[in-house]
């Protein structure tokens, strides 16, 4: 796999959006991430593993702890892909369904 | 030489309050505003199974065969812009009776996977959005 799949893999899932989030807000311990999960210890680490595959994490070592952060650069690889199509779609598909809910709301007002 | 390519597909579902019949010829009724062909420089558009489609928007070439007409639910059609690099990706989009309205689900699939199709600097609202913290923007709600 190359590196744009292996950092939307990581970014797939709602686990590690969520380790993402907490992580912008600075580096944590690995207990500190994975206490708001309700889930098993190895399940937070394999999604510490396939974050870290995709750039998106580096664990550093101060003293006896390892701290994990966020690496935000290799979202620049993916943000003009998902931009790009999402946008264009969503735009279209947004005004397409607000020119019905209009209409339907004019329809609505006649019949009063 | 051959070379492969990874593709990558982009889902996306809308309720519109109308029923499928209506919907799908909104979507292929230029005068519409929301489909693809209702803005544009210059249009071409014969939507019957192997027409064709031009479609000019700031400048920027599109250009697109008909694959599969089934009226009222289902419209499928190959997508060519200077992003698919000479690829044909694949736009499907389906009609769904949902109660009174329609389940409207665009598929585009087939997008290749290259470097040199990726905007970087126009994705970046998206991540500003999504990690605050981080890049010090604002947030907001993701459709999709």
């Amino acid at each position: 796999m190359n590196q744009l799949t292996d950092v939307l893999t990581a970014i797939s899932h709602p686990s590690r959006r969520a380790i993402i989030e907490q992580l912008s807000a600075g580096p944590a311990r690995f207990t500190d991430i994975a206490k708001p999960f309700d889930t098993a210890l190895n399940s937070v680490t394999k999604h510490l593993k396939l974050l870290e595959r995709g750039g998106l994490i580096e664990r550093r070592k101060q003293g006896r702890e390892v701290f994990i952060s966020f690496r935000g650069a290799p979202l620049r690889q993916v943000a003009g892909w998902v931009h790009e199509y999402e946008r264009f779609w969503n735009t279209h598909l947004d005004q397409f369904e607000r020119y019905f809910t209009k209409k339907k709301e004019r329809k609505q007002q006649e019949r009063k | 030489m051959k070379r492969s390519m990874q593709t990558l597909e982009f889902k996306f579902e809308r309720t519109i309050p109308a029923p499928p019949g209506e919907v799908y010829v909104a979507w292929l009724d230029p005068k519409i505003p929301g489909n693809p062909w209702h803005e544009s420089d210059k249009l071409i558009l014969n939507p019957v199974v192997d027409g064709f489609f031009y479609w000019l928007i700031r400048g920027t070439p599109h250009y697109g065969r008909f694959t599969e007409i089934e009226r009222p639910h289902r419209i499928q059609h190959t997508w060519m812009s200077p992003n698919t690099l000479g690829v044909e990706s694949i736009v499907t989009v389906t009609f769904k009776k949902k109660g009174v309205d329609t389940l409207m689900t665009l598929v585009h699939s087939g997008l290749p996977d290259d470097d040199l199709a990726k905007s970087h600097e126009k994705g970046w609202n998206y991540f500003l959005g999504l990690f605050p913290n981080q890049f010090g923007g604002s947030r907001f709600k993701r459709k999709t």
